[in-house]
């Protein structure tokens, strides 16, 4: 019985669990009001990031490039950032931050977009826009480095420190969600006005659920305002829910302006729920209301219809973002099931410190395995090599092959999730996430039995 | 050129605008080529004449002459009661034409392109 | 001139140019926009880049191939998984895409060295699979990696394997376009000649331009072959790497998409004196003209016009169905490239549907061209369109459909214009007639939806109906229809099968085979 944590052994990728850093940097800049962020790099950069947002969310997301194409990779392309700028600012009265989002090829060419922005500042913005609100915020988000979790980590903080100022205490906290839908900030709000604690969410995309209006004003857009960015400094403290995904801007809040930060845990599952209540409590001085001690009850009724009739000692493979996979291991184990293998998607090295890894590798009464750095290609090989069995899959739309190919049933819980219709409109936090993944779960094993006439029979009564 | 030839000119001209790609080759020595193999063709198949099929390329030309001379009949009634000088000269000013069209007034700026 | 200034350009000098509105008696000498020139930086332009042009469109296709690319892994993954080209050999090139995952040690001290590892890991992952594509990125090329050398020490240590290199970085031209051209070149400079597929046939073509989205090159090649044409080689739509390779021996090339490959039938004619033969595969009438010009080249009149005849009766009759209920209807046509000159003419001669704008994200002046000769007086052409513009466009022509991306799509959702798939299509394939009957199909259903009826109703003010449970689309449809006594008894809805791509595979051709057996060569 023993939890491994390994390292992908290949130099390559074969199917990917993530995409590169400027994708979770556009991810966090679409969260801000009146933001276009402009992506310095390829088209493609930008296309297929767009393309990939509409997939999911099924609502387009607006994002610039700076277009670099021949004569911009061998002389240097600031001169289109420069242009970008002004004709998003011109055709876009709204816009007022402009987020900068450099990619691999211009890290390589080594275009100064720190300088242009300066240059932009005193010139541009100063005799062409001067009854203008306007932010340039550089942000590095070379695609050589780490992966899309890492990219939106680095850009949550370069915003955060763009706007922070001590003002007076607003009495409110900061909320740093990390990489989530937009159902999973409705229930974080929840959570949060049931204990009354007004807070700073970064970012409120609860409105990338957005309608199809009559009078066609429905469009999608996040809605942090720069207000909001600003007190983050003033807060009485700051949450960031996932270690990987928001973490840095909470530490720079704290060592900045001693806004006190808790780092994590994710609020998957009923037990990191509780911790994520406690915290609150913690800083806030409020009390955890009845509501919720029933709310909790609910969660806790459902789940044990399910768990050691159904879900007791199943095998399951998660991958994706690292806070998500890790989350959902604890809240697996939890309910009896044996997540034997977990799969994180980039060449962070810090995950073998983190006590939550280390807490598996002590305390598991299994066979599991933790692969860092992991593609999808570890999943399938260990499938295929009959190194592993597994009763289920939890992940997104990428691995849907493997799970259909070699007849696993899958959850799909992530990002993305574009083959599975509304998911973004689900939480997997909270008590109701709890709730939602353990029945979605359940469903999709019963749904598989079925298929499979496999003791389909099993429900018959239930 | 009258105004009744220049108006059939412009009847046949539409037709190949709306119904054939071939005249759409990317340089202008493309289209300088076909404009010249499938309108001769097409102008000899209209007048009886015999048509060169000896290369893979001329069978190539043909059958879009084939097509045309088939669409231009069936589009252009007034085709079947002209004589065959009036149908060479007439072919030739849509020769003119499409070279006008796609070459020469052309303001497609990628057909100067020397490689493709 | 009939160019067409948005107001939300105006701002923009270099815009003015890029549309145009086909007034009367516009012809090409006074109205066609500009094309296929670097992009205004900030417009929030639809382009992708040249990487993605080469790997995703032409390159991935290719379905007993691993694709690999050469850079950090966002290239290979952003391009998965956004297409629907599918394969008869279990959609290998659907399910997976390999990165070598290049970091900043790599940028520093070259990524040769892993590259090779990649390939050997690769070709190990996948024994079955002996032939890989690799694409360079953005990242690899301006570290100067040289790949081909790297592919080529892999070929010589391993003598049963193939690689083919395409370096098209996606900064390499305006749009996805450059990588179209590079990989076309590099395809006939390394690979065309290399290998000599089994003739079968003494009628033998290359079927190019088309990439099997949903099934349409097998539609196609089922026709070629029931005629008893050997298709050589697909490029790349369910195209086979040997077979491409073999390209250099087929008598014609029948070309679809001139945008994406006419390069490799420009040189297959110069370098190997094969001729190109435009086609149009959508519509009944174009396809048919195109079906019996393939097969005039070979003499195969008789074989063309029996399949012809038979489909034209199998589906005129749902075709006029559809038709019936679309007829002035108005769309915008905004595809990537082929498609707005492939449909502007005879989605509206055959279905009766008013093309009201096209436009193309990557496509030429040519393309241009071929689209505003096609389409009709009032039309509106968008060369690199932008969201504003496109924004603009909806509300001045207020179609009844978009017919675009999955992403641009959504925002005409928002705009409660419902749209269809051109790229990756909705319930394909519409090439074929029978597709072309798909297409009449998805569109009514888009258009007559009674939840897009129901999308414009504000219940805080406007009068809602409350006599009704439901309505159906024909009950929306045919308001002036029922009763005129004018449809024929035949006329009905499509009846065909959902999936009508699959029964094709493992089919048997006589007429190929009784070539075969008379040793035809």
């Amino acid at each position: 019985m023993s939890c491994e944590l390994k390292q992908r052994e290949r130099p390559g990728i074969i199917n990917p669990i993530f995409t590169c850093q400027p994708c979770g940097a556009q991810y966090a800049s679409i969260g801000i009001k009146d933001c276009i962020a402009i992506v310095h790099g390829g088209q493609g950069c930008v296309m297929f990031v767009r393309m990939l947002f509409a997939q999911h969310f099924k609502d387009s997301f607006e994002l610039a490039s700076s277009s670099l194409h021949e004569d911009g990779a061998v002389f240097g392309a600031l001169n289109r950032v420069e242009e970008a700028v002004d004709v998003l600012l011109m055709r876009y009265p709204h816009v007022k931050v402009v987020p900068i989002i450099t990619t691999c090829s211009t890290e390589v060419i080594g275009d100064d977009i720190d300088g242009l922005i300066r240059k932009l500042n005193k010139k541009l913005l100063k005799e062409k826009y001067a009854d203008r609100e306007v932010h340039l915020i550089p942000i590095h988000t070379p695609s050589f480095k780490g992966s899309m979790v890492t990219g939106y980590d680095v850009a949550v903080h370069d915003i955060v420190k763009a706007f922070a100022k001590k003002d007076k205490p607003n009495g409110k906290i900061n909320l740093i969600t990390g990489w989530v839908n937009p159902g999973d900030v409705t229930a974080l709000k929840h959570l949060l006005s049931a204990m009354d604690i007004d807070a700073t969410v970064l970012f409120e995309i609860e409105s990338f659920d957005s309608p199809l209006m009559p009078d066609k004003s429905g469009f999608a857009h996040g809605s942090t305002t720069i207000e909001d960015l600003t007190g983050t400094a003033d807060a009485m403290g700051t949450i960031a829910l996932n270690k990987y995904e928001g973490a840095k801007a909470a530490r720079y809040l704290e060592s900045e302006f001693d806004v006190p930060a808790i780092i994590g845990p994710t609020p998957i599952g009923i037990r990191n729920t509780d911790t994520f209540l406690q915290n609150l409590k913690k800083m806030t001085g409020k009390p955890i209301p009845e509501s919720l001690v029933r709310e909790r009850g609910i969660a806790i009724d459902a789940i044990t219809d399910l768990t050691h009739m159904f879900f007791a000692d199943k095998r399951v493979a998660i991958y994706g973002n690292p806070d998500l996979v890790i989350g959902l291991a604890e809240f697996c184990l939890d309910m009896e099931m044996k997540p034997v293998l977990l799969l994180l998607g980039d060449d962070n090295n810090t995950y073998k410190g983190d006590p939550r890894i280390k807490a598996f590798q002590e305390k598991v009464d299994f066979d599991m395995e933790i692969v860092m750095n992991a593609d999808l290609w570890e999943l399938e090989r260990r499938i295929k090599d009959k190194e592993i069995k597994l009763d289920l899959i939890l992940g997104h739309s990428k691995g849907r092959w493997t799970a259909i190919d070699n007849n696993i049933p899958m959850v799909r819980v992530g990002f993305p999730t574009f083959d599975r219709a509304g998911l973004y409109r689900h939480p997997v936090v909270g008590y109701e996430g709890a709730i939602w993944l353990a029945e979605q779960m359940a469903n999709t094993l019963f749904t598989d039995m079925e298929y499979k006439k496999d003791r389909e029979w099993i429900l018959n009564v239930w | 050129m009258d105004d009744v030839m220049k108006d059939r000119v412009e009847q046949l001209a539409d037709f190949i605008m709306k119904w054939c790609l071939w005249q759409f080759h990317s340089r202008a020595w493309d289209r300088e080529r076909q404009n010249e193999e499938i309108l001769t063709k097409t102008m000899q198949l209209l007048c009886d004449e015999p048509v060169n099929l000896s290369t893979p390329s001329d069978r190539c030309y043909w059958v879009d002459a084939v097509y045309l001379a088939n669409g231009f009949k069936k589009t252009c009634p007034w085709l079947g009661i002209m004589d065959k000088k009036d149908i060479k000269l007439l072919m030739q000013g849509l020769k003119g034409r499409i070279d006008y069209l796609t070459i020469n007034g052309s303001l497609n700026q990628e057909l100067t392109n020397p490689i493709y | 001139m009939p160019y067409h200034t948005f107001k939300c350009s105006e701002c923009i000098p270099d815009r003015a140019m890029h549309a145009v509105i086909k007034g009367p008696g516009e012809d090409l000498t006074s109205c066609l926009p500009l094309g296929y020139l670097n992009t205004i930086p900030g417009t929030i332009s639809e382009r992708g880049c040249a990487f993605c042009g080469a790997k995703h469109v032409i390159g991935s296709p290719m379905k007993d191939v691993i694709h690999l690319s050469h850079g950090p892994v966002g290239c290979t993954y952003d391009t998965w998984h956004t297409k629907r080209y599918i394969s008869d050999n279990d959609n290998f090139q659907l399910k997976y895409t390999a990165a070598t995952d290049m970091k900043e040690k790599h940028v520093v001290f070259g990524a040769e060295k892993m590259l090779k590892q990649n390939i050997i890991d690769c070709f190990k992952a996948f024994p079955h699979i002996k032939r890989m594509s690799i694409y360079q990125t953005c990242a690899s090329a301006l570290i100067g990696d040289d790949i081909n050398a790297v592919a080529k020490k892999v070929m010589d240590e391993m003598p049963d394997v193939d690689i083919f290199v395409c370096n098209a970085p996606g900064f390499g031209g305006p749009s996805q376009s450059g990588g179209h051209h590079k990989i076309n070149i590099a395809w006939i400079d390394q690979k065309v000649g290399t290998f000599e597929p089994e003739i079968k046939s003494k009628y033998v073509i290359n079927y190019v331009g088309d990439y099997n989205i949903q099934g349409d090159s097998e539609i196609m090649i089922d026709f070629f072959q029931r005629m008893g044409i050997q298709v050589l080689s697909s490029f790349t739509g369910n195209g086979s790497y040997d077979d491409l390779r073999g390209m250099h021996l087929a008598h014609l090339n029948v070309l679809e998409c001139a945008r994406s490959s006419e390069y490799i039938c420009n040189e297959l004619r110069k370098r190997y004196g094969i001729p190109r033969l435009d086609i149009d595969g959508f519509g009944f009438e174009p396809l048919s003209a195109s079906l019996m010009k393939v097969a005039m080249f070979f003499g195969l009149e008789k074989e063309a016009q029996a399949i012809i005849d038979d489909e034209t009766a199998r589906w005129r009759p749902e075709l006029n169905w559809y038709a019936k209920r679309l007829k002035g209807k108005k769309i915008c046509l905004w595809p990537g490239g082929s498609k707005l000159w492939h449909w502007a003419h005879v989605i509206e001669e055959e279905m009766g549907v008013k093309v009201v704008s096209v436009y193309s994200k990557f496509g030429h002046q040519g393309d241009f061209e071929k689209g505003v000769a096609r389409c009709s007086e009032g039309a509106l052409a968008i060369d690199d369109p932008n969201e504003l513009e496109g924004l603009e466009a909806m509300e001045m022509l207020q179609p009844d459909c978009v017919l675009t991306g999955v992403r641009p799509g959504e925002v005409s959702k928002k705009m409660r214009v419902p749209y269809l798939n051109i790229h990756a299509y909705d319930n394909g394939p519409y090439k074929g007639f029978e597709g072309w009957v798909r297409l009449a199909r998805d569109l009514y259903n888009a258009i007559y939806s009674p939840i897009h009826q129901l999308s414009g109703l504000d219940i805080s003010k406007d009068e809602i109906p409350t006599d009704k449970g439901f309505m159906t689309r024909q009950m929306i449809s045919d308001v002036n229809i029922i009763g005129d006594g004018t449809t024929p008894i035949e006329e009905r809805p499509y009846t065909g099968e959902w999936d009508i791509v699959t029964k094709l595979r493992g089919k048997k051709y006589p007429k190929l085979e009784s070539q075969q057996q008379l040793g035809m060569v």
